[in-house]
């Protein structure tokens, strides 16, 4: 799953002509770190839930990697 | 004799149309049939009977039109035996018939919506005259819609001869244009979209039309490169007015003796219910309908507009309007591109999200990281769709319009 998020999240910076990241960590922010606009939130929810079948931001706000992970685990 | 119709091989005359309407001792007033000559023959026998005629599709059921009784398909019903003994004789009694014909809305935008047509209305935009003699039309459009009614009355005013390529193949579309040396073309631009790319001329074609949806000036110039002798023009048209007004280039202008018979409000276009047929849905705003379509002015005092969009086509992204139309006509004129189709999905963080199908040529290899590349700096960053699927086809309504 790890490795699935990472890829989601490079597929989202390289559209937008970001540098790739080599890695993610759970404290990682996803708009300081990993410098995600709202409308890049948007997709990365899209795309999870499209390979999870899970909203990540339907009851509230996520803003680290490691939310992520809990929302999926749950 | 002159051909009424090409149709899958078969050829049918229009001595034999005057045989065949003449022999008719009934006919169907809800009619349901693929054959295009069957379809034309029973029409035409309705309006010289001054009979009323329900239009539905050859695949049409009870769930699609839940208001019609689909038992009643078919059915037949008496008429007096006609005598035609020329083709003038038979076209003058189409078109001056008093009977009233009730079609149905595509149904892209939810229920589809019953209207009732006068021959009068359907006829309205038809020209006659010898200039318009020997015509030979692709007929492109599905029969039982505005846009086909229309273009079949056109060309059977004129004695003309249609060659059906209602959703065939690209190569059969070219190989009909070839064989049967097809002058006139009237479709959609989703139709013209899935003749590109170029590869070589057709000489014949004299006559383009597109109508139906927002075209843009990429595929004009494709489709001027294809047919190099045709004029290109653009009607304005639907299934609630009929034909209205038509232009060159992606202008439209309203005739100035007709022009204060149209309103714009907030950008939408409005239309006075003269032009209009009949139906339990319209809702009128002072005699005035609201017909949906976004347009701009391009000069208001000589009426000449342009088409932006259709009103609840346009997708809220986090409170920015985005309009599918203008996304689609940058993608399309990306190279490797043959047509696409953008539309909302919705998305907890922002309302929606812009989404698109993107259909390649044979030889591209793009992707759809490739495709967002692109069109960062071409459109700003809310309208980039942030999903893009590749397909092999896009999915056609029963109007051959894409499917949002």
């Amino acid at each position: 799953m790890e490795q699935t998020i990472l890829t989601i999240i490079n597929s989202i910076r390289i559209a937008q002509e970001l540098t790739p990241v080599t890695e993610l960590h759970t404290t990682d922010n996803l708009r300081e770190d990993l410098e995600l606009t709202s409308f890049d939130l948007a997709e990365l929810t899209v795309r999870i839930e499209d390979k999870y079948g899970i909203d990540i931001f339907e009851d509230g706000l996520v803003n680290t990697i490691g939310e992520i992970y809990n929302k999926l685990q749950q | 004799m002159a051909i009424f119709i090409h149709s899958s091989d078969k050829d049918y005359t229009y001595t034999e149309l005057i045989e065949s309407v003449n022999q008719c001792q009934s006919y169907r007033p809800m009619c349901q049939t693929k054959d295009l000559c069957n379809y034309f023959v029973n029409f035409i026998v309705a309006l010289v009977s001054n009979s009323s005629l329900i239009l539905v599709d050859a695949d049409s059921g009870q769930n699609d039109l839940p208001e019609l009784d689909f038992n009643q398909v078919n059915t037949l019903v008496t008429i007096e035996k006609t005598n035609f003994t020329t083709v003038d004789e038979l076209i003058n009694a189409v078109l001056n018939s008093t009977s009233k014909v009730t079609i149905f809305t595509s149904g892209t935008t939810g229920q589809p919506k019953k209207v009732v047509h006068t021959i009068n209305t359907l006829t309205r935009s038809v020209r006659k005259g010898n200039r318009y003699k020997d015509q030979i039309w692709a007929y492109a459009y599905n029969p039982t819609h505005m846009a086909g009614l229309q273009v079949f009355f056109q060309i059977f005013a004129n004695q003309g001869t249609l060659v059906d390529v209602f959703n065939m193949s690209r190569d059969v579309v070219y190989q009909m244009i070839d064989k049967f040396s097809i002058t006139h073309i009237s479709a959609t631009p989703t139709f013209y979209r899935l003749l590109l790319p170029f590869e070589r001329i057709h000489e014949s074609v004299i006559r383009i039309t597109l109508g139906g949806e927002k075209s843009d000036s990429h595929l004009y110039e494709s489709i001027q490169q294809i047919f190099p002798n045709a004029k290109i023009n653009n009607v304005y048209a639907s299934t609630e007015a009929g034909s209205l007004f038509a232009a060159k280039d992606d202008c439209f202008k309203i005739p100035k003796d007709i022009l204060n018979q149209f309103l714009v409000k907030d950008d939408e276009l409005l239309i006075h219910k003269s032009f209009l047929g009949e139906s339990s849905s319209f809702i009128f705003d002072n005699d005035f309908y609201h017909s949906g379509d976004l347009i701009e002015w391009v000069n208001k005092e000589e009426g000449v507009f342009r088409f932006k969009s259709r009103r609840n086509e346009l997708i809220n992204v986090g409170g920015y309007k985005v309009n599918p139309a203008e996304v689609e006509d940058i993608i399309n004129s990306l190279d490797g591109v043959q047509q696409s189709i953008v539309y909302g999905r919705s998305n907890s963080i922002l309302g929606n999200i812009v989404v698109a199908e993107v259909q390649l040529t044979l030889e591209s290899m793009l992707t759809d990281i490739d495709i967002r590349q692109q069109l960062i700096g071409k459109l700003q960053d809310f309208k980039i769709p942030r999903k893009i699927k590749i397909v092999k086809s896009l999915e056609l309504t029963k109007t051959g319009k894409l499917k949002r």
